[in-house]
């Protein structure tokens, strides 16, 4: 029996309240720069959850810096729920003591100092989620009292324009929007008319102009003149022995040279093995610059992306066949529609990581360092959820069991050192380490063995979703783990072993000429080249110009 | 700066010079001349320090698998282990594409 | 600008550093702490007169540069830096720094005249080191695990008998490097308890300020804005490692722009230099300090384009 006074409309009289109590600096949504600490200081209340948004490229910086500036005797214990924790002033909140909870996915930029904040009890972690899973608690357990959001452009009816960057700013105003949340955009600039609407004003509650834009990254670009011979390669062998392999449809790419250097040779090295309309039309990536010279030469139908990217905007423009493109001709990019893609659209999954256990568990978090996940494992898993069908995925399905269905190609590209000559495949990874200091239920495991089917060094390929036990899957990954201590393991008895089984195969199985791994195949040897594949329409950032 | 000299027992005589790679950074160059011994001789100039026992299991992977006879000068600027088998089975296929 | 100062402990001085310094502040040192400086190589062989002038350098530097307008954002010392970088932050003042910096040198001269020093392993892991000094320690043969300078660079401190059975299992281990370091005190281990309980009497009287910025902790290798932190590592560093690795590893997290390393030497150039590599650096004691501000001044213009 419910009481018939029961108030169902709680949540929304509360919402009023902090509105009415604040209506002196509020005009028609609108609130000035130099109001910004007060409305903040007026309409969160200690205990809220609120969400700060944070992109990997777009940070709502005006919010942030002004958040860890309140008063923290008026505002406390906030519980912030952040996809990416990336600026100093995101962890100054904890430190000044206005917030004491935090639910995130990625910290990269931070990692060093999260690290030791949680391991001196200043912050405490609920948990490390992918991307997808920190949405998708925004609808169910997490839901925010406020949210903290950035736009490019707003007009004078408070609709936004979030344009290239659009990212996860529509998610998260949506999960406030409907279920009493307060929504607070800064915006970069305010307009009569938008080029189009992102965000309707309807969701939006208070808009106010920030002292400056937003900080943008190019978090995406990777300068070709830094790809090694050793990448190009490895590259190479993918190409053959996976792309091709699998008749590959889909991809995503994660960040770094080993992909950037498969980009650049698909023109080349690609066009040389006739693959070109054959591999790879479909992805699911960041407008990453290195994917110019395969999208004009024909390679690439379509391109759909997490966010933007730096000095891409023109060139995005002027190839609405590829790229999602608005009427006004600007790229929206969604971040939760592209790792919802990632997860279940894709052949496969292409990344890199920093070690790889005996078993083949991968994972970015090293000693002291607790970066997060990312979106990583929601395009490096197998969903199990998915029931479409593609000649990739088939290809993996095991032959012994009527009711098996197929596999999404996971695979790791790693050379067996690292830069700093420490071994990359090891006994033990450092997260199980980090696990204790941090006190985390699990340990921060990027790509689980079981979810890997490729790993890919200099040495060779190991082929693990055919292995058919864990001591095989185990032998696979010391055959092609070089030198290290995992890699001295194996022998050549066993090597060719697995290669009659075709578990392993090297370069010279593949058909490929170690000779011709050179800088000289890839399609574009520096920023310069880039320029000239999109016909001066990519705008490198500044840091990237070694010529003028 | 560190001064490495190795021997490994082999059985393929070398007949050509053979130069690959560079010194650059990150990188490494190789040059192999014939000899008349049953066996190959390796000096090795390397810029980082500590890691004898790293070539040591490079080497003999690399000659376990391809035993190559000739005098081995390697000059090297901070390459990995990777990078050293790349080169290594670079020089190896030079010698096999012009037999 | 955004800029990290850094100051460096003892281990570079050299006869003449103090040349360049204000005549009227070197004046109030000598008369605030009754010493005489003559900034020579046999001054440099006592203690008391090499931490004070190497302070005193740093503090000259400090007030040149704030005097033209500039600021630090964060401050990392490094062992007995952590006074300057105190005292850059707005936290210490100069007349107790120089007080401080006495008494610890003091203490330091007369703990151990003999038989104790540190050494320094390269190409081993914490945790390998660790054991290996598990194996040697014992109540006649103290060694610790001390500062930790880069990952692979860690130093040992302890009595000398007790670091030269370390080195020798270290090198066994695969070590690239061992050495003996010309210190002839047990720095930055549990053998320095008393002296930093002295230093702890001391510092209960002086007042330590709230920060004007972020300051770098040696003994936890953390980042701090308050003043409690900040005493605790003035008066307990010496028993802790210097945590340096972490300390520069927790200064990049905070984007700075600009490194300024003070002097005297460059003992992180390497590790600072990769850790830095976009940053702008300077080195304070390689330029005339003109010259230095020339060049600062147009990194600040180029920043604010």
């Amino acid at each position: 029996m419910t009481n018939k006074n029961h108030n169902w409309a709680s949540q929304r009289d509360e919402k009023n309240l902090r509105m009415a109590n604040a209506t002196s600096i509020i005009n028609n949504k609108f609130v000035r720069t130099e109001n910004a600490k007060e409305l903040l200081e007026t309409l969160i209340q200690p205990n809220d959850r609120v969400v700060l948004e944070g992109d990997n490229q777009k940070q709502a910086s005006f919010l942030s810096e002004t958040l860890a500036s309140v008063d923290c005797a008026r505002i406390h214990d906030l519980h912030m729920i952040m996809s990416s924790v990336s600026r100093p002033e995101h962890l100054d909140i904890f430190e000044n003591g206005i917030a004491t909870k935090l639910d995130f996915s990625f910290a990269g930029p931070q990692s060093n100092r999260i690290s030791k904040m949680i391991s001196s009890g200043i912050l405490k972690i609920g948990d490390i989620h992918t991307y997808l899973e920190l949405y998708a608690r925004l609808f169910v357990d997490l839901t925010p009292n406020v949210v903290l959001v950035a736009a490019d452009k707003a007009d004078k009816q408070g609709n936004l324009y979030t344009g290239y960057n659009t990212e996860e700013t529509p998610v998260i105003i949506e999960s406030a929007a409907f279920k009493n949340g307060i929504v607070i955009v800064q915006v970069s600039e305010i307009v009569d008319k938008l080029p189009r609407v992102d965000i309707p004003s309807d969701w939006v509650d208070i808009i106010i102009q920030s002292d400056k834009p937003y900080q943008l990254e190019p978090l995406f670009t990777r300068d070709p003149q830094n790809i090694t011979e050793l990448q190009i390669l490895m590259g190479m062998m993918a190409i053959r022995g996976i792309y091709e392999k699998h008749h590959v449809q889909s991809v995503n790419h994660g960040i770094g040279f080993n992909t950037a250097a498969i980009e650049l040779l698909l023109p080349t090295y690609g066009n040389q093995l006739g693959l070109k309309g054959k591999i790879v039309p479909y992805w699911e990536v960041n407008p990453t610059p290195t994917l110019i010279p395969a999208i004009e030469n024909g390679w690439i139908k379509s391109i759909h992306s997490f966010g933007g990217e730096v000095g891409m905007e023109q060139y995005i423009s002027a190839r609405p066949d590829v790229f999602f493109v608005g009427k006004d001709g600007t790229m929206r990019s969604n971040r939760a529609y592209g790792q919802m893609a990632g997860q279940y659209a894709l052949d496969m999954f292409v990344g890199s990581t920093l070690q790889i256990d005996k078993y083949g568990n991968s994972s970015t978090v090293t000693n002291g360092r607790l970066s997060g996940f990312g979106g990583a494992p929601n395009m490096g898993s197998n969903p199990t959820g998915r029931r479409h069908s593609s000649t990739a995925w088939q290809s993996l399905k095991p032959t012994d069991n009527p009711l098996a269905k197929g596999q999404k190609l996971v695979v790791q590209i790693v050379e067996t050192y690292n830069s700093a000559k420490k071994p990359v495949f090891v006994e033990h990874l450092d997260a199980e380490k980090v696990q204790k200091e941090a006190n985390l239920e699990n340990v921060p495991i990027m790509i689980y063995s079981e979810d890997t089917t490729h790993i890919v060094t200099e040495e060779g390929i190991a082929y693990l979703y055919k292995t058919n036990s864990m001591t095989e899957r185990q032998e696979a990954i010391e055959a092609i783990a070089g030198v290290t201590p995992l890699g001295l393991r194996s022998n050549a008895k066993k090597l060719n072993q697995l290669r009659n089984k075709g578990i392993v195969a090297l370069p010279e199985d593949l058909k490929v000429n170690r000779l011709a791994a050179k800088r000289s195949l890839l399609a574009a040897k520096n920023m310069e080249d880039l320029v000239k594949w999109s016909k001066g329409l990519y705008n490198p950032p500044a840091k990237f110009r070694s010529w003028s | 700066m560190e001064k490495l000299y190795f021997k490994f027992t082999t059985t393929q005589p070398v007949t050509k010079f053979v130069h690959v790679g560079v010194v650059a950074s990150g990188d490494l160059e190789i040059i192999l001349r014939p000899n008349n011994h049953s066996y190959s001789t390796l000096n090795i100039i390397t810029g980082s320090d500590g890691f004898k026992s790293t070539w040591s299991n490079v080497l003999s992977r690399f000659f376990d698998r391809y035993p190559l006879q000739g005098d081995f000068e390697i000059n090297d600027f901070g390459a990995t282990p990777g990078v050293v088998n790349l080169r290594l089975s670079q020089v190896m296929e030079v010698l096999k594409n012009e037999q | 600008m955004k800029s990290l100062w850094i100051f460096p402990g003892q281990g570079y001085q050299h006869a003449n550093m103090l040349t360049h310094v204000d005549s009227s502040l070197l004046h109030y040192v000598e008369n605030l702490l009754e010493i005489h400086l003559n900034d020579n190589v046999q001054d440099y062989l006592d203690y008391v007169k090499l931490q004070v002038s190497i302070s005193l350098l740093q503090v000259d530097q400090v007030d040149k540069l704030i005097a033209k307008g500039f600021y630090p954002q964060l401050v990392a010392g490094h062992s007995l830096g952590i006074f300057a970088a105190a005292y850059a932050c707005g936290s210490l003042d100069k007349e107790n720094l120089f007080k401080l910096v006495k008494l610890r040198a003091q203490l330091m001269q007369n703990a151990y005249p003999y038989e104790y020093g540190m050494g320094i392993v390269t190409g081993l892991t914490l945790n390998q080191l660790e054991f290996l000094v598990s194996q040697v320690n014992h109540s006649s043969m103290p060694v610790y695990v001390s500062n930790q300078n880069t990952p692979d660079q860690i130093a040992l401190s302890g009595k000398l008998t007790a670091i030269r059975k370390v080195l020798v299992l270290a090198k066994k281990s695969g070590a690239s490097k061992t050495l003996v370091l010309k210190v002839p005190v047990p720095s930055h281990s549990p053998l320095m308890k008393p002296i930093a309980h002295s230093l702890c009497e001391k510092l209960d009287k002086i007042n330590i300020r709230t920060p004007n910025c972020v300051y770098l902790i040696n003994s936890s290798g953390y980042s701090t804005r308050k003043p409690e932190f900040i005493k605790k590592d003035l008066s307990e560093s010496l028993i802790y490692p210097v945590y340096f690795n972490s300390m520069i590893s927790i200064a990049t997290d905070f984007k700075p722009d600009t490194i300024i390393n003070f002097p005297p030497g460059s003992p992180f150039r390497k590790i600072l230099s990769q850790q830095f590599s976009e940053q702008h650096q300077i080195y304070l004691d390689q330029h005339i300090f003109d010259d230095s501000l020339f060049l600062l001044n147009k990194w600040k213009r180029g920043l604010y384009k």
